[in-house]
């Protein structure tokens, strides 16, 4: 059966794509960064997951107004790397894990989660930008993803409540897929800003710091909050805060934070936070083969 | 009134891009959207009336997009996720952007920030 090992919060700014691009690591002004994704990354490739779970957001890039989705799963088997109006990113098109994706769709839809589906669409920063930090491709992705994509452009967007049931309705999904695949999800966005009007440029450290506290410690206290709250405390972007909601939703009230980086060069907070499966921890060879002999010597005494 | 929305009003220098800003605007954002595309961007960049023309923008919408006024744009309703498009192409920055919203000059902007050469 698939198993979840654990999540990670990230922001999805366009410019930590852009810093990675430009192979920024040892910039002063970018260090601080790279650094702060180092212990994903060296988990990630510990761990050696099949499958990252994004709950992100499309920045009308793939979607547009005309039709613009709630939530919506990508059940392709590859996906474009967005053209943003400067072309394409030079990494290669992201992998979708078919089966998993197609499995989700009729587990979601049966438990009452009418989501929308799409395949064959190019998909954005949301995803690939926080990506390559974590789980750069070298030369070719590490393993597959399923998208899920979620509405914070065009209000009404989802509630927070509601997207932490997603996220609830994500972990039923995986964890009731047959085959033994490795789950990590993915909550991409924020933390505080905000893009428009004379209010642009807004941050609130204080916020960000104790939501990466509350979603760790406390995540139904985000959950009962409007988004008026999240505007008011974080700006209109920090709404994106939701996508954190539904990654933490499909993790069991176990998972701890093992690990957290918070930035804040420019406009937005950039944060990441790694959160693992108490039972996602392969325990160390000596301490396993002790065990065996302890069970193995209680049967031949009984 | 959407009760998740109740008391952003009183937030000063925000503008929610919701239903009816989306519908206002949605000529205007669908021929920002357009720039995801080459042939889009290459005919606005060769003769931008002609792109504009083709997307049937209005006087203003034109005016506001030939000049770059970040500010008024967004007053308009134009979705800040499709401006980017336009910035791209234009080879404008998101703090630069930004600077245009606050009424500020990009180096204004940079003084209020942690790390102004992260760009």
């Amino acid at each position: 059966m698939a198993k979840i090992l654990g999540g990670i919060g990230t922001s999805h700014v366009p410019t930590i794509g852009g810093a990675y691009d430009r192979n920024k690591q040892n910039d002063p002004d970018w260090a601080p960064l790279f650094r702060g994704y180092e212990p994903v990354k060296a988990w990630l490739a510990q761990r050696k997951p099949d499958v990252l779970v994004f709950f992100y957001n499309d920045h009308a890039t793939t979607f547009f107004f005309d039709h613009y989705p709630t939530f919506a799963l990508g059940v392709g088997a590859e996906y474009a790397i967005a053209d943003e109006g400067l072309g394409r990113r030079a990494v290669p098109p992201l992998k979708g894990h078919v089966g998993l994706a197609r499995h989700m769709a009729d587990a979601l839809v049966n438990d009452e989660f009418d989501i929308s589906v799409f395949q064959d669409l190019p998909i954005d920063h949301g995803v690939h930008s926080p990506l390559t930090m974590f789980w750069p491709p070298s030369p070719d992705w590490p393993g597959k993803i399923v998208p899920i994509e979620i509405n914070v452009l065009q209000h009404p967007i989802p509630t927070p409540a509601r997207c932490w049931k997603l996220g609830q309705a994500v972990r039923r999904a995986v964890l009731s897929y047959p085959e033994d695949l490795k789950v990590v999800i993915v909550g991409t966005g924020g933390l505080s800003h905000q893009m428009n009007g004379e209010r642009a440029g807004f941050n609130n450290e204080k916020w960000d710091r104790k939501f990466l506290d509350l979603i760790a410690r406390d995540p139904r206290k985000l959950v009962a909050m409007r988004h008026a709250d999240y505007i008011r405390l974080g700006g209109t972007e920090g709404a994106e805060e939701i996508m954190w909601l539904a990654m933490r939703g499909a993790l069991s009230p176990r998972a701890r934070k093992i690990h957290q980086n918070y930035y804040l060069p420019m406009t937005t907070a950039m944060a990441v936070a790694l959160f693992e499966e108490p039972d996602a921890k392969p325990a160390p060879r000596k301490a396993r083969s002790a065990r065996k002999t302890r069970r193995n010597g209680a049967r031949a005494s009984a | 009134m959407n009760p998740q929305l109740k008391g952003v009003e009183q937030l000063g220098g925000t503008y929610l891009f919701d239903l009816a800003t989306s519908a206002r605007a949605l000529r205007l954002n669908r021929f920002l959207h357009g720039f995801t595309v080459p042939a889009n961007r290459a005919l606005f960049k060769e003769d931008p009336e002609a792109a504009f023309d083709k997307a049937g923008l209005s006087a203003e919408e034109r005016r506001m997009v030939r000049e770059l006024d970040w500010a008024a744009l967004m007053r308009y309703g134009a979705s800040f996720f499709c401006l980017e498009k336009l910035g791209r192409v234009k080879g404008v920055s998101n703090p630069e952007m930004v600077a245009g919203f606050r009424g500020e000059s990009l180096e204004e902007f940079l003084k209020t920030r942690n790390v102004p050469g992260a760009r």
